[in-house]
């Protein structure tokens, strides 16, 4: 291709302030006209990216140029002058205004004190959606519309600002199939009028179906791009996944016991009502680790959530040692046996204005060893408990009376592992136990999973980092939409074949 | 009831709806912004004091109503700063304006005037004097504010604006909309309403500065800002209901049928019955009182 | 039981501790140059103030008598605080609990019971403003608002009707003298002091030795670690509005209960009316925290207590002291203040 590229990005590298390099020179060219895949897994860098080139984040180096003229953009507003236009996974609507309010705020016309000519407006959408072939409902709230609805706002807020590149962030991670077909067609219909769209996916189905190119993205570094009609979803899973794991975990072959958990026929809903776990059933045994492995947003959250009694299962049954608890509350699964190493640290496993002794018996107030009297807290106690914790487990802390802000990442991680194992549990839910944790810590926590596992625990490890699950999974199951795509062992598998099941393809048929 | 109590009822409750109207319109439009503010009260306070002090500088009480628009445009830009720029959290600074308040009039009526706690004001707007009360121009002047700002509100695009940053301070940001500025400027609005409403008070309703002539307005206020959904138009309705009410207590106090203080709480039963959306709905903007940070 | 002192030591923020004093300083300051704009001598003033609050037993009786009150009033905003919940209901507890003790002592005359009777009304009273946030999602600061008009007119009405002496239509019934709460020595300061000190210092236990008030303090601060953590915040928040009722109704019937002569609620409610707020003041001040707030309440009782003799000496008007306390709070509202200030500083000497 001969001509010049819409839109270029050179060497962009983003370091965050607390040090993590999420984007290490990544070149990306876009051309008039086409569709754009990137394609890569969770924190490969795709969002981030997308990020710098809408203006919502600063690149720490690098360029990037529109038709060929450098241009820095200092906020989405700049970004959208420049036509380059961004629809988020999470909508950014008003969600009691109509469609017509929310696509002309900003550009409502003449005269801040003038009445906004509501015709006229209607008009030009009017035009855009019969262009497009697609109809909105204008004068409805949009929190009253479905989910796809209310991503053709958005596209449709873009398009109302004359935007010539569209950047899609995962946009079918919330439609029915019906709404992707409808949505394709969209995107087609705006390729053919010469629009741009840069289309962010794990689903390799999908970017085959749409795209026409793919560039890949890995631990913030391009890997490479494809021509899509070249392409086959083998050849883009070895790019978004494919790697030698490099085995540093010693697991001691062993056979798993009886089952500690089974989860039976489970239905649970997201936060906007969509079915998140879609009829799940699998069994945790004792002795062994199940991974969960799969792009986030997938199911996995809900579904953990549901285990450990923060959401409510919608339908199904989940039988712990042969006891039925679903709907039980945290503080009964917690007496019941189970522990969580819950995903998000910072705002779920730890009370960071507390003291390090304070989060140390998070869950565990109840407990006759911390008891004064009834209904009170002994401090001495937990402060021994405590410091026993940060004894046993190498955690590098002030003190016991310092605030839990004050540790590291890693160590803050490592107190989660240590109270959740305090409390003596026979199955330990452990969700991205490793994620933003410092590599010493990373390896230590894992070699403490399978020594929980060696001590004939049950472990459910839910991790979007593949190298984690492939190291330490005894089995592991593949979850895609709600859904298992595969349960297999992983030594039987290549990554290849767990990339292919990540981004939507089911065992049987990559076997086939 | 006779016609004539029926009537002199009905003025009164004009004249009461002004402070309380002017207050809500402008706390609805700084809600409707996002910017939360339990200071109108103080604010009420302090600019029906100093409002009267700027009528008898200037010997001219419109210009005693422009004092109070300048008291309110101060501690609007107070609690601007401490809430939109500085992001605090939006209760306390009325709390301590409150506070201030019931300092600052009293000590200033002693200080200033020399009388304790009351002064009678030597210049006063005209009134249209009627049989059954008086009627001042503020009280048509109120029905065109509260109109424009409802209009201004929700038809024209500052009105967008300043909803949108209200709901969803993320998707106006995106778009390019300053949420700190018309954030700002809508407390500041709301404010120099109350200043308004609380000259309105000395310098024209009632006549005289005292020291606790808001006598709970600022609160009123608020409820009826709630009771009306945050919306001008209805405000206007409400704030002369809760007018009407007051009144229709004075009127009954004498008459021993039901207590006045009955009649009083109601309209503050009805604003929690609607809150509980036991009666229909209220529902404050989405970001209301939340400080808005970029990522 | 041995309490350790580092124990309390590490529930107190010093940077916040140094903040309200920075806040203190600048409403003293604020507060010269508002005297000076007038015509009056602030030092003067000030010494007058000190004086007439500290310089006898008298004085300091009448500060520790007027600190009683918006300690309890504080307690309630500052245990809601620590729950996540602006709970500005104190003032509609305050008067439930008055009430409460003009009535139930005069059908009992016993002090115990005056108080208990206090208590529970002040509880209630916290529990609508509870419910609405937990089950219908009302935001507190707008339901105690009401609430606060409700309780208001609903007990001037008692006061005026069914429960005005006779003998003496502006006042209530009075407490009858074996309900009254003794007098320490030979001042006109009761035990209710004592019992709001020990009150907050119970605030203190619950909220940091018990598991109840561990729960209330993680919800306050992460109400999703807190779900996690095995608590239910919205019990917490329901248990929040209990106890900080409770303190409020304790508040309020000593007020009338501990206060030499009157013994009743006089005309207006005006020995009712007002206590919430201030207790709100005294609350920031005290950051939140029980012991703090048994410091900030002297001090504010202080300022009260020192303007008979400010009147006398410096012909001041009392209200001045409202000038301050409102700067103060104002000031203590900045976000950040000492970081501000501390920047400021460093910024200079660089």
């Amino acid at each position: 291709m001969e001509e010049i590229p819409v839109l270029e990005m050179k060497g962009i590298v983003k370091i965050y302030p607390d040090g993590t390099k999420a984007l290490k020179g990544v070149d990306l060219t876009v051309y008039q006209g086409e569709i754009l895949g990137l394609l890569g897994e969770n924190g490969a860098g795709k969002t981030t990216l997308m990020k710098i080139l809408f203006g919502m984040l600063h690149p720490t180096a690098g360029k990037i140029y529109v038709k060929g003229e450098e241009t820095r953009f200092k906020s989405p507003a700049d970004a959208l002058a420049n036509g380059i236009g961004m629809v988020h996974q999470h909508f950014t609507l008003v969600e009691v205004f109509d469609a017509l309010h929310n696509i002309i705020l900003g550009m409502e016309g003449h005269g801040m004190f003038s009445k906004i000519d509501v015709e006229k407006a209607k008009k030009k959408l009017q035009k855009l959606m019969d262009d497009l072939n697609f109809q909105v409902p204008l004068n409805v709230p949009v929190e009253e519309l479905p989910v796809g609805v209310q991503q053709r706002i958005e596209i449709l807020k873009m398009l109302f600002r004359d935007v010539e590149v569209l950047i899609l962030d995962e946009p079918t991670a919330v439609l029915t199939p019906l709404e992707v077909e409808e949505l394709f067609q969209v995107l087609r219909k705006l390729k053919a009028e010469g629009k741009t769209i840069i289309f962010i996916s794990h689903k390799l189905n999908e970017v085959i179906e749409l795209t026409d190119r793919v560039t890949v993205i890995r631990k913030g570094e391009v890997i490479g791009t494809v021509k899509t009609s070249e392409a086959t979803p083998q050849i883009l899973a070895r790019m978004m996944v494919g790697r030698d794991v490099v085995l540093r975990i010693q697991k001691p072959p062993k056979e798993a016991g009886k089952p500690i958990l089974k989860v039976e026929n489970l239905w649970v809903k997201g936060d906007r009502g969509e079915d998140a776990v879609k009829n799940l059933s699998f069994e945790v045994r004792a002795g062994e680790i199940f991974g969960i492995a799969g792009v986030e947003g997938n199911g996995q959250t809900e579904l953990v959530e549901a285990l450990t009694g923060l959401r409510n299962l919608e339908r199904g049954h989940v039988i712990l040692n042969g006891i039925d608890i679903s709907g039980r509350s945290p503080k009964e699964l917690y007496e019941l046996g189970i522990a969580h190493i819950p995903e998000d640290r910072t705002h779920m496993g730890l009370i960071l204005d507390m003291t390090v002794t304070e989060n140390a018996i998070l869950g565990l107030q109840w407990r006759e060893k911390f008891k004064r009297w009834k209904g009170t807290i002994d401090w001495n106690k937990a402060k021994r408990h405590t410091n026993n914790l940060i004894g046993e487990f190498d955690i590098i802390a002030p003190g016991v009376d310092a605030p839990v802000k004050s540790l590291s990442g890693g160590n803050q991680q490592k107190l989660i592992v240590a109270r959740e194992v305090s409390k003596q549990p026979v199955l330990i839910i452990a969700s991205q136990p490793t994620r933003g944790v410092d590599v010493a810590s990373t390896e230590y926590i894992r070699n403490y999973l399978v020594k929980l596992r060696n001590e004939d625990k049950a472990v459910l490890l839910v991790s979007a980092d593949l190298d984690e699950i492939i190291q330490l999974s005894d089995r592991m199951g593949v979850m895609y939409e709600g859904e298992f795509m595969g349960v297999v062992k992983p030594e039987e598998v290549t990554t290849e074949e767990i990339g292919m099941m990540m981004g939507g393809i089911k065992y049987e048929e990559i076997r086939k | 009831m006779d016609v004539g109590s029926i009537l002199s009822i009905l003025i009164t409750s004009l004249m009461a709806m002004v402070p309380i109207v002017l207050t809500s319109v402008g706390a609805a439009w700084s809600e409707r912004a996002g910017v939360v503010s339990i200071g109108y009260e103080g604010v009420l306070l302090m600019s029906a004091f100093f409002g009267g002090i700027m009528a008898e500088l200037t010997g001219n009480a419109v210009m005693g109503l422009v004092g109070g628009i300048l008291t309110g445009i101060v501690f609007g830009i107070l609690h601007g700063v401490l809430t939109v720029y500085l992001k605090g959290d939006h209760v306390i600074p009325g709390i301590g304006i409150n506070l201030l308040a019931m300092g600052v009039v009293p000590f200033g009526i002693l200080a200033y005037w020399g009388t304790a706690g009351q002064h009678q004001m030597a210049v006063t707007m005209w009134h249209w004097h009627t049989k059954y009360g008086d009627l001042s121009p503020m009280v048509f002047i109120t029905i065109l504010i509260a109109v424009v700002t409802w209009w201004v509100l929700f038809k024209t695009p500052l009105g967008l604006r300043v909803r949108a940053v209200g709901e969803n301070p993320e998707a106006a940001d995106a778009l390019g909309i300053s949420v700190e500025k018309y954030r700002f400027w809508s407390t500041v609005y709301g404010h120099a309403l109350a200043g308004l409403g609380g000259a309105f008070m000395s310098v024209d309703w009632l006549g005289v500065v005292q020291k606790t002539m808001s006598g709970g307005r600022g609160f009123i206020a608020l409820a009826n800002m709630v009771f009306s959904g945050w919306n001008p138009l209805i405000s206007l309705i409400g704030g002369w209901l809760f007018g009407f009410f007051d009144a229709l207590a004075t009127w009954l106090a004498p008459q021993h049928i039901i207590p006045g203080q009955f009649i009083r709480m109601l309209p503050y039963i009805m604003t929690l019955i609607i809150v509980a959306g036991i009666i229909g709905k209220a529902r404050p903007p989405k970001a209301d009182g939340k400080p808005y940070k970029r990522e | 039981m041995k309490k350790s002192g580092s124990d309390i030591l590490k529930s107190i923020n010093l940077k916040a501790l140094i903040e309200s004093l920075i806040a203190i300083f600048v409403g003293f300051l604020i507060g010269a140059i508002v005297l000076l704009a007038f015509g009056y001598d602030p030092v003067t003033t000030y010494s007058a103030l000190f004086q007439g609050a500290l310089g006898s037993t008298t004085g300091i009786a009448s500060t520790l008598a007027y600190s009683t009150p918006i300690m309890l009033t504080a307690l309630t905003f500052a245990i809601s605080a620590r729950t996540g919940i602006f709970n500005i209901g104190a003032e509609g507890s305050f008067y439930f609990g008055a009430i409460a003790a003009v009535i139930f002592t005069n059908i009992w005359g016993n002090m115990w019971f005056g108080l208990f009777m206090g208590m529970v009304l002040g509880a209630l009273w916290g529990l609508p403003a509870a419910f609405l946030k937990v089950y219908r999602g009302v935001h507190e600061v707008i339901s105690t608002i009401m609430l606060n008009w409700i309780a208001w007119f609903f007990v001037l009405w008692l006061v005026v009707g069914p429960y005005a002496n006779p003998n003496d239509p502006n006042k209530t019934l009075r407490i009858p003298p074996s309900a009254r709460l003794p007098l320490i020595g030979n001042t006109n300061l009761s035990i209710a002091f004592i019992i709001a000190v020990f009150a907050a210092v119970l605030s203190y236990y619950i909220l940091w030795h018990t598991i109840l008030g561990y729960g209330m303090r993680a919800s306050g601060l992460n109400p999703r670690a807190a779900e996690y953590g095995g608590i239910k915040p919205k019990q917490a928040i329901i248990w929040s509005f209990i106890i900080g009722g409770i303190m409020s109704g304790l508040g309020g019937a000593m007020k009338i209960m501990g206060e030499p002569p009157t013994y009743a609620i006089s005309q207006g409610m005006a020995n009712v009316y007002g206590y919430g707020f201030d207790g709100i003041g005294v609350a920031l001040v005290g950051r939140n925290h029980p012991l703090g707030i048994i410091f900030a309440a002297i001090f504010f009782g202080m300022l009260r207590a020192g303007t008979p003799l400010m009147q006398i000496e410096a012909q001041v008007p009392l209200e001045i002291i409202k000038v301050i306390q409102g700067i103060i709070v104002i000031t203590v509202a900045i976000p950040g203040l000492y970081d501000l200030i501390k920047n400021a500083i460093t910024r200079r000497e660089v």
